[in-house]
């Protein structure tokens, strides 16, 4: 009797890991996905590994980290925060990266993270965390709004290689003042595109919002041993930002 | 009859909250109301940060003046079971919010002394400050009103009422961290600069100056020291410990940036020292530290 009753709660155990449900709950995530993927398959992934302040005191910098190598030979990894007035963060088609970033983003209350990574076979991984914190961060102003050295600093882009256990490793920023729109008398201001290439050939391409903190800061990982990359920076006034790195 | 108790129990809890302060002696005439060495929250009414007061002859000096103005009402109230002197002035270290939101609790006529970076920073993010502790510790702090300083600071000693201290003007904790020197105790009112067996709070931090501030303050002459958070010491030892954990998180900082590490790889590789990590809040600062500093670092790199 005893064994029986171990089996039904080893296979209903079984049942529920295989059909995980959603690990942070949130009214806008069937929404989100409806909008992102339509009616295309996707599973929640708990290999994705996300990383979170376990409290963000400050809701404009509130730095994340995502980790979806798990993920083979992954095509496309989209990041959004559910409950963000500007729920989507970046979306990237990986190419010849790996589906890692490391940023800054706002928040504007306590809110589900995701990471959405698209593998070869055209299943959707999603990787969840939950973000604590007081809010406010999308209807703040820019601190570059107020700055006076902002027009000498906006554009300026700095960037380095790194090698990390046998990982191509790439840090970035620019000083951008990512301006959501959402605060009266601020037009929204913000780099909506980045594009990487290395010797002419494209190696990955990001479509971002004003989620990302201002002054946004990246790390990537690439899985081509390169030498150089330029990647360039479009904001949404067609202005064009390069950074090249040798 | 227990649930009629219970309630009133609950409603006197309620409507003011009681921060059982009892003011601990450090010398013959100094005393000082200890702070829990926690993060402001409801159950501890943002009762996390030393505030002490000196009788002279003929008044008494508050030095800082908590997080709220209850606090501040029921620091008076108890300073008054000790003596009859009128309190007459009041000094704010520096301008966070657990060391002057206290300062309306006083009658108008109290002069209360900060300098002018403090004094600024009070009247510009003051309010601020207020919301904010309404959202972290609620009820005790819905009583509290910002009162700004009305006397600057910036003379290298006054007299109160015949009183002599001194004082220096440090930095490096915030911009501008008043150091107090009472020549007639020996005793030194350091305020946030020391966090004895504390994480050290770092959100207006500049980890070089702050060092640079502690070596100074090892030359000073005094034989007691009150630090902003955590117990009275009577041994320059807690200077260095804190100069010891500050580099700590300097080192780890620009090795990490160097290395091209992510925060959170720092928050989960760094090698820290036992005694940091026995500290009361050791794990939250680290974290907050880390987070607030490291893009400056990473920038420095990559000039």
């Amino acid at each position: 009797m005893k064994n029986i009753f171990k089996l039904i709660t080893f296979i209903t155990f079984l049942l529920t890991s295989l059909n995980a449900s959603n690990p942070v709950e949130s009214p806008m995530f069937d929404d989100i996905m409806k909008q992102l993927v339509g009616d295309q398959k996707y599973i929640f992934d708990k290999d994705i590994e996300i990383k979170v302040p376990s409290f963000a005191d400050n809701p404009v910098q509130v730095p994340i980290y995502i980790d979806g190598k798990s993920v083979k030979n992954a095509k496309r990894m989209i990041v959004f925060a559910d409950l963000n007035p500007i729920p989507i963060i970046t979306d990237v088609e990986l190419k010849d990266f790996y589906p890692v970033i490391s940023t800054n983003i706002k928040v504007a209350q306590e809110t589900p993270l995701r990471a959405l990574i698209l593998d070869e076979n055209g299943l959707w991984h999603v990787g969840s965390a939950n973000i604590k914190s007081n809010g406010g961060g999308c209807d703040i102003s820019s601190q570059a709004s107020n700055n006076y050295e902002f027009a000498q600093l906006m554009g300026q882009t700095k960037g380095k290689i790194y090698t990390k256990k046998d990982v191509l490793r790439i840090k970035a920023s620019v000083y951008h003042p990512m301006e959501t729109g959402l605060v009266f008398g601020n037009n929204e201001f913000y780099i909506n595109k980045i594009d990487i290439k290395s010797d002419n050939v494209t190696l990955a391409s990001f479509k971002t919002t004003a989620a990302i903190s201002e002054n946004p800061r990246l790390i990537l990982e690439s899985k081509k041993n390169i030498e150089d990359f330029k990647m360039t920076f479009y904001d949404t006034d067609g202005n064009e930002f390069d950074l090249e790195v040798k | 009859m227990r649930i009629i108790l219970f309630t009133i129990v609950i409603c006197n809890y309620l409507f003011s909250f009681d921060y059982k302060l009892e003011p601990i002696k450090i010398s013959d005439n100094s005393y000082y109301f200890y702070g829990k060495k926690e993060y402001f929250s409801p159950q501890n009414g943002g009762n996390i940060s030393n505030s002490a007061f000196i009788i002279t002859n003929k008044s008494v000096i508050i030095i800082d003046t908590g997080t709220t103005v209850e606090y501040t009402k029921q620091a008076i109230k108890s300073i008054k079971k000790i003596t009859n002197k009128p309190i007459k002035y009041i000094i704010n270290t520096h301008h966070h919010p657990d060391h002057f939101l206290g300062n309306n609790a006083f009658k108008k006529d109290v002069k209360i002394y900060a300098t002018t970076y403090t004094l600024n920073e009070i009247k510009n993010h003051g309010d601020l400050y207020i919301t904010n502790m309404a959202h972290l510790i609620k009820d005790a702090s819905y009583t509290t009103r910002l009162r700004i300083p009305t006397e600057l600071l910036n003379k290298k000693s006054m007299k109160f009422d015949g009183y002599e201290l001194e004082f220096y003007y440090l930095n490096g904790h915030t911009k501008d961290d008043l150091v107090i020197l009472d020549r007639n105790t020996k005793t030194a009112y350091v305020s946030d600069l020391i966090f004895n067996e504390r994480a050290l709070a770092t959100p207006h931090a500049n980890f070089k100056k702050w060092i640079k501030s502690l070596e100074f303050m090892k030359n000073l002459d005094f034989k007691i020291l009150l630090p902003g958070h955590g117990k009275v010491e009577y041994s320059k030892e807690v200077i260095v410990e804190n100069i010891e954990y500050l580099k700590f998180i300097d080192d780890l900082l620009t090795n990490s940036a160097n290395e091209g590490l992510d925060i959170f790889e720092i928050l989960s590789e760094a090698e820290i020292p036992e005694k940091f990590k026995n500290y009361a809040m050791f794990e939250e600062e680290f974290e907050r530290t880390i987070i607030n500093h490291y893009p400056k670092y990473e920038r420095e790199v990559r000039k």
